[in-house]
């Protein structure tokens, strides 16, 4: 792959300090994602991929280490670097077009133009299918439409790259299946720049060009897994079950 | 009852409130209690009527209103401010907590003497009274609203690209907005009741005026008449301003089924 490299991550280190008692969460890590690959950071909980999401987003600092876009240290959150979480956050004071608009309000040029944000927004809910509850209240969405609206949420500022922390956790297996089809299928035509976190094997193979596996605490990487296979990918698929069985015995050998 | 969303408890009220008046004209009608103290409902009508159309009633409404109106849109502004820095610094919050509960353990009344010697016999100490009653409700409410944000909000925010200067205005006074609203409500509730307290003291228009006339009068049937102006009044306003606002942002939040 000769893409460009977007996000790079340099000897970045997490050591938490508890109660005057140092923590290490986190050993040097060094990670490139290039432009339009989907890489998926997956290991067992508590080994640290969400703390180096969370860094990615500029929620957190490193210890040591760099973490850059395009060149450009990363300092603070930034709808460049966006992240969804596993809760949806959908804001319920506003409606869910205001929701998916919102952060259009902060780009350069757009802050007052009402009708270029409405209209990129009716876009993107169309592209998640949404577009006839535009002006419904949040709490009248299911699970998986509110999903979906974070989704366009996310996408409406154009981040360069999307982080996914855990991306449907708390959704049943059908609504999931489809949406790992709606995120393939965005992905597909948007050429996002994702990373997401995920302990789901099956997850991180349907989803993931590369998938990082990650040490259990502190954690570092140990190997990373290509996944070369066509999209859109079914994730009943035994080219992507053997995928999962493989990075699913690269965590089972770690934990042993 | 339109607030109700179950209409057909009105009907339950209507009667509750039917029957209300009935034990009273019932217990009037058995002269225990000599009539100049204790008016039929009948009487007191006739009193509030007589002074509508004296010309004393509806101006004492309105007085009372605009008090309301003005004081409390200061009393809310003032209330807000406090609480918003209450609610983004702790060292503020944990200052100004205690103290504002304190004030609120004083009896809205408990206004109305340092206000006399403050301002007088003018208007502005009835200010003062609905202001001092009513603000620390309004700053607590909100700072606690501000406090209990979930953090993923703000988080949201944050990654969406809100600017700092953006932040109170466009999440962190609407994510807190259903429990403003909650303190709003008791704001104006206590404000009322500095109002008309302020009145029976040191004004010469006004409901709390009018109370304080009927005792000086010897006039049960204007003293009663007026508490119960003064209740509805402050019931409906309760009921549908605040109450309305309320209802409709509980809605938009899905913290009740819609209708």
């Amino acid at each position: 792959m000769a893409a460009p490299v977007k996000l790079s991550l340099t000897q970045v280190t997490k050591t938490f300090d508890g109660g005057g008692q140092k923590v290490e969460a986190l050993r040097p890590v060094d990670l490139e994602v290039r432009e339009g690959e989907y890489v998926v950071l997956f290991g067992p909980s508590g080994c640290g991929k969400s703390t180096l999401l969370n860094m990615i987003a500029g929620f957190e600092a490193p210890t040591s280490g760099t973490i850059s876009l395009e060149g450009r240290g990363v300092t603070r959150p930034g709808s460049d670097r966006l992240m969804m979480f596993q809760e949806h956050a959908l804001f319920p004071w506003l409606s869910v077009i205001d929701n998916v608009q919102y952060g259009l309000l902060w780009q350069p040029g757009l802050r007052f133009r009402r009708g270029r944000r409405r209209q990129k927004a009716l876009q993107l809910l169309a592209l998640v299918h949404l577009e006839d509850f535009a002006d419904s209240p949040i709490h009248e969405l299911s699970g998986g439409m509110k999903q979906r609206a974070a989704l366009a949420r996310a996408l409406a500022p154009d981040p360069k790259v999307l982080l996914i922390d855990e991306p449907f956790p708390a959704l049943d297996a059908l609504v999931r299946a489809k949406l790992y089809d709606e995120l393939q299928d965005i992905l597909v035509r948007t050429r996002k720049t994702i990373v997401s976190v995920t302990h789901d094997p099956r997850e991180a193979a349907c989803l993931g060009d590369r998938v990082v596996v990650f040490t259990d605490r502190p954690g570092r990487i140990k190997t990373e897994i290509q996944v070369d296979l066509p999209r859109p990918r079914d994730i009943n698929d035994p080219r992507v079950a053997a995928h999962a069985t493989r990075i699913a015995a690269e965590l089972k050998e770690e934990t042993a | 009852m339109r607030h109700n969303s179950e209409p057909k408890y009105g009907r339950y009220v209507f009667g509750f409130y039917l029957l209300l008046f009935a034990v009273w004209q019932l217990l009037f009608s058995l002269r225990l209690i000599p009539d100049y103290l204790f008016p039929s409902p009948l009487q007191v009508t006739r009193r509030l009527w007589e002074l509508g159309k004296d010309g004393l009633l509806w101006p004492s409404i309105q007085a009372t209103l605009v008090r309301m109106a003005i004081g409390f849109a200061i009393a809310a502004g003032i209330g807000l401010f406090i609480g918003v820095f209450m609610g983004m610094s702790r060292v503020v919050n944990r200052c100004l907590q205690s103290l504002f509960l304190g004030l609120q353990t004083l009896p809205t009344a408990g206004w109305v003497p340092i206000s006399l010697l403050l301002f007088g016999l003018s208007d502005r100490g009835i200010y003062f009274v609905i202001i001092m009653s009513s603000v620390a409700a309004v700053a607590i409410a909100t700072s606690d609203g501000i406090l209990h944000i979930q953090p993923i909000y703000l988080r949201a925010a944050r990654t969406l690209g809100t600017p700092a200067y953006a932040m109170p205005f466009s999440v962190i006074l609407p994510a807190a907005a259903p429990s403003i609203v909650t303190g709003i409500k008791l704001g104006w509730t206590l404000g009322w009741h500095g109002a008309v307290s302020a009145e029976l003291i040191k004004s010469s228009i006004g409901l709390g005026y009018l109370l304080y006339m009927g005792r000086e009068l010897n006039d049960a049937a204007q003293v009663l008449g007026i508490m119960v102006l003064t209740i509805l009044f402050g019931l409906l306003l309760d009921r549908f301003l605040f109450g309305l606002i309320e209802q409709r942002i509980r809605r938009r939040w899905g913290l009740v089924s819609p209708t």
